[in-house]
């Protein structure tokens, strides 16, 4: 069985059987698959209950990207291990919304800063945006230091939890 | 072709902008001279050129901007010319000044000309002075209540600009008073990180304008004339992704008026080489001068299209002091044409830039049809560089039938492994407000629910899923594995 996310949604495909035929079962609805050999130039083609489908793939690092009929996605294969891990960060990180350059960083290592409190500025497509604390916190990392280069959901900064009292 | 107008050109510029212009030197018999950034190393236009020279410096886009080692490359290469592309170093007119000392040939206009519609507000005297409409503006010289008064007195929406700006840069729309200063402060204080310049200037705002240029060529010294006009009005963030020409549905008498201003200014100027003129034109008729842009554009494929005319070798014979090689009444356009900028950005994401690997890539051919790119697979985009991977270009003999030709190619192009525009350009020209020409700088805005993703069936989604599951390694293991029992009775494959 594999999870895996498309547009925002989790599914599972499951293999029911190989032989005479390979059926998957795409949530719980079985399909019968033939796959058919590549017609060359990138072209693949499979045949689903009976239809051919002719498409493209590239398995990138984290994402398989297929182009069927015209669209394109990027279907990410979802490793239950990484899942737990992600969990415990969840609500801590700040993300870049969007490959850029940072221009400023805001507060330093230990700083307690409120929900809404200006922590990094970024540029990207010469525009400049301020990221905020999303929920009041300290400052517990700053990955990125002014002139460093970040991709899309880097980690920028890390809050932790305000410590009240003993 | 006639001789070669030069013996050896370097091209100071990167990535399809590069290749195209190699690809004409190629053409006239000239050697091509490729600079480039270490990161850029095993690039198309560094395999292409028949010489080529790292740039060493701190970053991939500082070294392309370095004038001092680009013009000491192409002394040392012994290149005669330097074409300088569009963006970078294309409109600097210190660094035109530099190539013309050391003894280069500039392949553009010159210093003075390009500083001039280099600066929004000597471009706009300028224009005005030659009897080119301008938007009426304010500009702003420190004394914030004399601004507000004059701007109130031509009233809101107004446009607040740097004022050396350009390509959408720099630029925000204020409707009313009470935005007014921190607009102009957040304005000033971004064209001085941007352009090292903090002058800026209120302009009436056109609401939903069309962006109208027209393409002009001169001798430099005072002859000029037109290539008729592009419309590219599909933009976001201020920067165009659908262009074309001619544009569609403009009144013959605009069309002409717009052309003669052009070419006016361009004549007044002493224009030397290709520039553009652009325009605003708004649903009333009324258009207004935008700026000039000194060199040759990203877009220029759809006037090459519809001309014939291969505008990179104009510029070479212009550079080389052969004139003007036609008259206006020579330049014919025939048909139509399209380009659609394929950009590494996320239109369901507000066209937020991406990065990552090209995993995938799958050019679709055709006699009517350009696809002008420094892309291969394994090629790593990064946030360095502007996210244009490449323009797709197709022309027909009217206007249905480019937009027909142009959804065929989007539909065949495959750009694999990091989010790109590819479909949604499909959906913006595919629009009936694209077909039916009712255009504006606002389309995309005006239209973004119709040009959003349509959701997927079922159907659809089984077939992603099921494609994607029988591309993932571990999975295919196990579809191909080798059930026990069949695998005890061995050749059970056939």
């Amino acid at each position: 069985m594999i999870r895996l996310m498309i547009g925002g949604s989790e599914h599972a495909v499951e293999i029911i059987a190989r032989r005479p035929q390979l059926v998957l079962s795409v949530d719980g609805q079985h399909h019968v698959v033939e796959v058919i050999a590549g017609a060359g130039d990138g072209i693949q083609t499979l045949r689903i209950d009976g239809q051919t489908m002719a498409f493209r793939r590239a398995v990138a690092d984290d994402a398989v990207w297929l182009r069927i009929a015209g669209r394109t996605e990027a279907v990410t294969p979802i490793d239950p291990f990484a899942r737990e891990q992600d969990k415990g960060a969840g609500g801590d990180d700040v993300r870049a919304p969007m490959p850029g350059l940072v221009v400023d960083v805001h507060g330093a290592v230990g700083a307690a800063v409120a929900r809404g409190a200006a922590l990094i500025t970024i540029e990207s497509m010469k525009l400049q945006t301020v990221l905020c604390a999303p929920r009041d916190g300290v400052i517990a990392a700053v990955t990125r230091q002014p002139g460093d280069l970040f991709a899309r959901d880097d980690v920028l900064v890390r809050l932790e939890p305000v410590v009240v009292g003993e | 072709m006639t001789r070669p107008p030069f013996a050896r050109v370097l091209v100071a510029n990167r990535g399809e902008i590069a290749v195209r212009v190699m690809r004409t030197l190629q053409l006239r018999g000239v050697s091509a001279v490729a600079v480039y950034h270490r990161a850029d190393a095993g690039s198309p236009h560094v395999a292409m050129a028949d010489q080529a020279v790292e740039l060493v410096g701190s970053g991939p886009v500082a070294a392309y901007l370095d004038s001092a080692q680009i013009i000491a490359a192409a002394l040392a290469t012994g290149a005669e010319a330097i074409h300088p592309g569009y963006g970078f170093l294309s409109e600097n007119a210190a660094f035109a000044q530099s190539v013309a000392d050391a003894g280069l040939t500039f392949i553009g206009p010159d210093a003075a000309t390009i500083a001039l519609m280099g600066d929004k507000l000597s471009a706009r005297a300028f224009a005005q002075a030659h009897g080119v409409p301008v938007a009426p503006s304010v500009a702003f010289d420190g004394d914030f209540a004399a601004f507000e008064t004059a701007v109130a007195a031509v009233g809101y929406p107004m446009l607040i600009k740097a004022a050396a700006g350009g390509g959408g840069k720099g630029m925000s729309i204020v409707r009313e008073a009470a935005a007014l200063r921190e607009t102009v402060r957040v304005a000033a204080s971004e064209a001085t990180r941007y352009f090292g310049d903090g002058r800026v200037y209120a302009e009436v705002l056109v609401e939903q304008p069309r962006h109208i240029e027209v393409q002009v060529v001169g001798d430099g010294a005072g002859a000029a004339l037109h290539l008729f006009e592009r419309e590219c009005s599909v933009q976001r963030r201020f920067q165009k992704i659908v262009e074309e020409a001619p544009a569609a549905n403009l009144a013959e008498d605009l069309r002409a008026a717009m052309c003669a201003d052009a070419v006016r200014l361009a004549s007044a100027s002493r224009y030397r080489n290709v520039g553009t003129v652009e325009f605003i034109l708004g649903a009333d008729g009324r258009y207004f001068f935008l700026e000039m842009n000194t060199r040759l554009q990203v877009e220029h494929p759809v006037t090459e299209m519809i001309t014939g005319l291969d505008l990179v070798s104009l510029q070479l014979d212009i550079a080389a002091g052969a004139g003007l090689p036609f008259g206006q009444a020579d330049v014919v356009a025939t048909g139509h044409a399209i380009e659609c900028r394929i950009c590494a950005e996320a239109p369901d994401r507000g066209f937020v830039p991406a990065t990552g690997a090209i995993r995938h890539l799958t050019v679709p051919r055709a006699p009517w049809l350009r696809f002008e790119s420094a892309l291969r697979e394994g090629q790593a985009v990064t946030a360095d560089f502007d996210p244009m991977l490449a323009k797709l270009v197709v022309h027909g003999a009217t206007r249905a039938q480019a937009i027909d030709r142009a959804g065929a190619a989007l539909a065949d192009l495959a750009v694999l492994g990091l989010d790109t525009n590819v479909d949604s350009l499909a959906r913006v020209i595919a629009h009936p407000a694209f077909t039916g020409g009712a255009l504006h700088t606002g389309f995309l805005t005006e239209h973004a629910d119709a040009l959003a993703a349509p959701a997927m069936d079922d159907a659809a989604q089984a077939a992603f899923l099921i494609a994607a599951a029988l591309g993932n390694h571990d999975f295919r293991q196990l579809v191909d594995a080798v059930p026990e029992p069949y695998a005890s009775l061995g050749g059970w494959r056939n």
